[in-house]
């Protein structure tokens, strides 16, 4: 049961130095090509919304990100420094087909068996995904 | 993200690739922004050799694609990796998107375009 933990810096290069091992760290564990793809979208997602709307690229707040490999089940946490994030994720409205941003929630919970968002102690926000390896229905989503 | 670019008579041509996401899309735009000031706006962007994008990279798209259409000019693109045409399916994306399969057709639409 493989277990990693990363913190970066709200900037934006961190988000590729965040992929980067990412990626690596999938690849070490042998997690197939397809499924990396739709885990490192969804934490993308989770990670941009953290760094942008969260810490609003505060270079003194950080971004956690936690993994969980096992097999048949990934889980990653990405918790950030903001406040009243999940008000917000409450709050949000559908985009629009020519709206530029707000679509990565709705990728989150294309691609993820769960999708959970939970306020921390401080008041940050916490994104919990989980995809299962072996079957995808029953798919539960909370917000 | 490497971006390799290609002048045409009709066309100037964008190949993407790397990473499409929240940096990579504001340097793209700049880049296009760029064309705008030579008066550039049919282009044709490759996305054959983007292995990864996310939404901030869609809104990326999204956002040059609507400063050429302010600018009356045309935006295609080709190329699309299955994982990539399947995010802009999920996102209906491909209902304002001009795709093709491949780069020649997209430029020679940009000929059958201007010879009619």
């Amino acid at each position: 049961m493989p277990k990693y933990e990363f913190t970066y810096l709200s900037a934006v290069a961190s988000e590729d130095k965040m992929l980067d091992e990412l990626a690596t760290v999938l690849h070490i564990n042998g997690i197939p090509e397809d499924l990396q793809n739709w885990f490192m979208l969804a934490i993308s997602e989770a990670f941009t919304n953290a760094l942008v709307h969260g810490n609003k690229l505060n270079p003194h707040k950080a971004i956690k990100l936690a993994l969980n490999i096992n097999e048949g089940l990934l889980t990653a946490d990405i918790t950030d420094e903001g406040q009243g994030g999940l008000a917000k994720i409450k709050r949000r409205q559908p985009p629009t087909l020519l709206s530029e941003g707000g679509r990565g929630v709705d990728l989150m919970r294309h691609y993820a068996s769960v999708v959970r968002f939970t306020e921390t102690e401080g008041g940050a926000l916490k994104v919990s995904l989980r995809f299962d390896q072996i079957k995808e229905n029953e798919v539960e989503r909370y917000t | 993200m490497e971006i390799t670019l290609r002048e045409d008579a009709n066309v100037t041509t964008l190949s993407l690739k790397g990473r499409l996401d929240l940096a990579t899309g504001s340097a793209l735009k700049e880049q296009i922004i760029q064309l705008f000031e030579k008066e550039k706006t049919a282009i044709h962007l490759n996305l054959g050799e983007v292995e990864f994008i996310n939404s901030s990279g869609l809104g990326s798209l999204v956002s040059i694609m609507k400063e050429i259409r302010l600018r009356k000019g045309r935006l295609t693109l080709s190329n699309l990796a299955s994982y990539v045409q399947e995010i802009f399916e999920i996102t209906q994306l491909s209902h304002i998107f001009e795709i093709f399969a491949t780069e020649e057709e997209a430029i020679n639409s940009y000929q059958a375009v201007t010879a009619g």
